[in-house]
């Protein structure tokens, strides 16, 4: 239960959250699941294991370090990598602010320090804050156009922001000059988006290739193999995909939640559950627990599931107050478990202003459908789709809406079956019966 | 690249002048909380990096030279059960310019295949296939070999010492060849580089220091190539660099033929660390010797020079700027004396003037050329040849007259190299391991 009592201790200083936490991580931590047992030998082996070395005591370092030379550019860029580093780590999102503090000190000594630059446009991304990410990547670029990383930045931004052919024409330009994890990784990504299943594996396959050597990494490409496999009806595959991340960086959460989503797509929703207590106890991230409430749902654990379900309001508030920006994830959740649906569509569409990617599309039109606005919905749903992605979420919201308005969903549902029969523990029953009818 | 040594040399040291150099840490970036893809942002890729490259006149056999390009740094003889290899998706290259222009005239691709059950069985054992390009004409020269196995343990991988001989194969062009596990034959105090260069006692020069690269393994390849194949016969110096190609990939494919991409080169040792700065470490490590002109400006003005000043100002001025000296030595060989000088184009290249007869075993001076003995580095370069100490002395300005005993104190590798090929020694088992307490029981 670290991961808990490490947003207790985040939350502790954020006063509005204070009252509301209290209340609710007592009964979490009562509920004794498997992640329970884990004992704190493992946690320790995550946190020491990741690539990077002991960033924790990197960081007490470079911060004795700065002591002495506090202008030292090269001590304040590595640092704000490693807070970064941490936060990943530990999905304790204060991290982000410290990281924010030390790489602006960097670019105070020096305004074209390109590690700073790009190190801060990283932050952004991963505060979903794209706009500024792109800026910063561009801003990166200036400084060293030759540098294959400031490409990872542009084109990751630019790919949330719905720019795909130029996101894509990062990712070429990224994997010319130099082609590694990085860039066969962002490859890989943008074939699976364009639907091109095959071809993103072998991407992927290349980038888990160049990883070797580097656990974390090399851990996380496994992970990313085993979702393409689970996303297109070869969950078996997925599973022996996250054993071998498993077994290259134990108790790896990615890989735990990915193996509880391959558990769930088997129907094995017992072992799910319990993996995903696993991911969950790492870290809390709010799809993490709201898999993991889904699945004390589908088992019959009715209040459990209440339980995790009343987590993530609370995470999201602390993610919220650490600069990062979640309202398509806050909405998706909402939507999907019918809390307060007007608020969940004006959420669905602060988030597409923010990210209007295909990700804004389909929350957005899913948001739209089940306020009973299909017509709305349906040219939504249609633009989430036009790269011909073959993910089962979208296609069934595509199939869901066709039939809202009086269409034929059948070819969307058994599309979405086919590549992964579990796809939604609530939804899939929904278009399981649509076909049947 | 020697990035888990050197590059700490002046990543430590820019700190004293807070100046960016070198990042080799950060490790994968990003995203506790996110929804978008978190990839990987900044890469080691440690199979593709490579750590140092040797070039001499083969001591037992002086109709041949010997070249030795090592990879992945910092093997940890105990991390099973993820033992490495050579990448099977990268292609290795040695090249070697016999005329002075910075392009290659003969090239050696080397691609290895994983064999089955390769991981968590522990069978390390890798086959390979040598390409040879000479003349645009390319020709496979050797197919089927095999590595030996990583020094696991008595248990699965006893008497290594055979298991590695048979690891010598013979390429249809006359060469000889030895691809797999090595020991790791850099020596340096990197402990004590990091803690502002490199000096323990005094100047360093009298010892004292610490091997941190004690009981390390890494991946050589070595090949023993006959003198004929390479010897131009008119200055007898040919040029040699070893670098590592990933695959190309684009979003939208197509099933288009392989296409190569440099990610790593090496000439002389350093130079990626410590002259060429941070915005440009991906291009240069793209770019060929014969690119090497638009470099020359961070030769002439090295970083090193600057963090000496500051660290030992008694021992000064040092040279800082307008460093031809450190040009003619990397870029285009030594004329005077007459050494290794191949003509006027600048390319990072080891030079090795092959008519330089090797100095017999117990003779050899660490120092190489600054020490009087002409068959090491710069001239090529041998294993024992104690390049840290080297550089450190020829950026202080030890060709402009400016001597200081400068050294990081280890003089030698923690083992023996081996006196006759692949010369460097067996890498520590992971059964007899370990870095703390080396000792080692096969041979």
């Amino acid at each position: 239960m670290k991961g808990r009592l490490l947003i207790a201790g985040t939350a502790a200083v954020l006063a509005a959250a204070v009252l509301a936490l209290g209340g609710v991580l007592r009964p979490g931590r009562a509920a004794a699941g498997p992640g329970d047992a884990l004992p704190t030998a493992v946690a320790a082996e995550l946190q020491k294991g990741f690539s990077a070395g002991d960033t924790k005591s990197e960081i007490a370092g470079l911060q004795a370090e700065l002591r002495i030379y506090p202008h030292s550019s090269k001590a304040l860029d590595t640092l704000g990598l490693a807070y970064q580093q941490r936060a990943r780590e530990t999905a304790d999102p204060s991290y982000y602010g410290k990281a924010q503090g030390i790489l602006d000190r960097a670019l105070g000594l020096d305004r074209n320090d390109l590690i700073a630059t790009a190190g801060l446009g990283q932050l952004a991304l991963s505060r979903h804050q794209f706009r500024r990410a792109l800026a910063l990547g561009l801003r990166a670029k200036r400084i060293s156009p030759t540098t294959a990383g400031v490409y990872g930045v542009i084109g990751d931004a630019e790919l949330e922001l719905g720019r795909y052919p130029q996101a894509f024409a990062s990712f070429d330009h990224m994997n010319a000059i130099k082609p590694d994890v990085a860039s066969y990784a962002r490859v890989s990504y943008a074939r699976e988006l364009l639907g091109d299943t095959r071809g993103a594996i072998r991407a992927m396959s290349l980038a888990s290739s160049a990883a070797v050597g580097e656990r974390e990494a090399s851990a996380w490409t496994h992970v990313q193999l085993g979702l393409l496999y689970l996303n297109s009806g070869r969950a078996s595959h997925a599973v022996a995909e996250m054993r071998d991340a498993l077994a290259l960086f134990p108790s790896y959460y990615f890989a735990l939640d990915g193996m509880a989503q391959a558990e769930t797509s088997l129907g094995n929703l017992r072992s799910a559950a319990r993996l995903e207590a696993e991911a969950v106890a790492k870290v809390p991230l709010p799809q993490y627990v709201g898999l993991l409430g889904d699945l004390k749902q589908a088992t019959g654990h009715t209040r459990a599931a209440r339980r995790e379900y009343a987590l993530i309001p609370v995470i999201q508030k602390l993610l919220a107050a650490n600069g990062v920006r979640n309202d398509l994830d806050i909405a998706l959740f909402d939507v999907d478990h019918g809390i307060d649906l007007p608020r969940a569509l004006q959420l669905a569409r602060k988030g597409y202003t923010e990210r209007p990617s295909i990700l804004g599309d389909d929350v957005l039109s899913w948001a739209l459908a089940r306020n009973g606005e299909c017509r709305a919905a349906l040219p939504r749903s249609e633009r989430a789709l036009r790269l011909h992605t073959q993910d089962p979420v979208k296609l069934f919201h595509r199939g869901y809406i066709a039939a809202c308005l009086g269409g034929d969903a059948r070819s969307y549902y058994a599309r979405a079956l086919a590549l992964n029969p579990r796809f939604s523990l609530i939804w899939a029953p929904v278009a399981r019966k649509g076909l049947a009818r | 690249m020697r990035k888990l040594a050197l590059g700490l040399l002046v990543a430590a040291v820019a700190a004293v002048l807070g100046v960016v150099v070198a990042t080799r840490s950060g490790g994968p970036g990003t995203a506790a909380a996110s929804s978008h893809r978190e990839a990987p942002l900044i890469s080691q890729d440690p199979t593709a990096d490579n750590t140092d490259l040797y070039a001499f006149v083969s001591p037992d056999k002086p109709s041949t030279a010997t070249i030795i390009s090592n990879w992945i740094p910092g093997e940890d003889p105990a991390a099973g059960p993820n033992y490495y290899t050579f990448s099977s998706t990268a292609r290795y290259d040695i090249y070697a310019d016999t005329n002075g222009d910075g392009r290659p005239d003969i090239s050696w691709y080397v691609r290895f295949k994983n064999l089955p059950s390769q991981f968590f069985l522990g069978n390390t054992q890798q086959s390979y296939t040598v390409t040879k390009v000479e003349h645009g004409k390319s020709t496979i020269v050797g197919k089927g070999l095999l590595t030996p196995p990583d020094n696991i343990g008595p248990r699965s991988t006893p008497n290594y010492a055979s298991l590695a001989a048979k690891g010598v194969h013979t390429l249809t062009d006359g060469t000889t060849i030895f691809a797999g596990q090595r020991d790791d034959p850099f020596f340096a105090d990197v402990g004590a580089i990091f803690d502002l260069v490199a000096i323990r006692h005094g100047t360093g020069a009298t010892g004292g220091g610490k091997d941190f690269l004690a009981g390390y393994g890494v991946h050589s390849i070595a090949l023993q190539v006959p003198k004929s194949l390479v010897d131009n016969s008119s200055n007898h110096v040919v040029g040699i660099w070893s670098a590592t190609d990933r695959q190309r990939v684009t979003v939208s494919h197509g099933k288009a033929r392989t296409r190569w991409v440099q990610v790593s080169r090496l000439g002389n040792p350093l130079i990626n660390e410590v002259l060429i700065p941070t915005g440009k470490k991906d291009y240069w490590n793209s770019t060929s010797p014969a690119q090497d002109k638009q470099f020359a400006q961070y030769y002439k003005t090295p970083i090193l020079a600057a963090v000496l000043q500051k660290l030992y100002p008694q021992f000064g001025p040092y040279p800082q700027t307008n460093r031809t000296d450190l040009v003619s030595v990397l870029l285009t060989g030594l004329a005077n004396p007459k050494l290794n000088y191949t003509g006027a184009t600048l390319a990072d290249e080891l030079r090795l003037n092959l008519s330089i007869p090797p100095t017999p075993a117990g003779m050899v001076n660490r120092l190489g050329v600054i020490g009087g003995d002409l068959a090491g580095y710069p001239n090529g370069r041998r294993l024992a040849d104690d390049v840290i100490d080297i550089d450190e002395r020829v950026v202080a300005g030890e060709l402009l007259g400016h001597k200081l005993p400068l050294g990081d104190g280890v003089d030698a590798n923690d083992v023996p190299n081996l006196s006759s090929f692949p010369y460097v020694a067996a890498p520590f088992s992971g059964f007899d391991n370990t870095k703390s307490q080396a000792t080692k029981t096969s041979g």
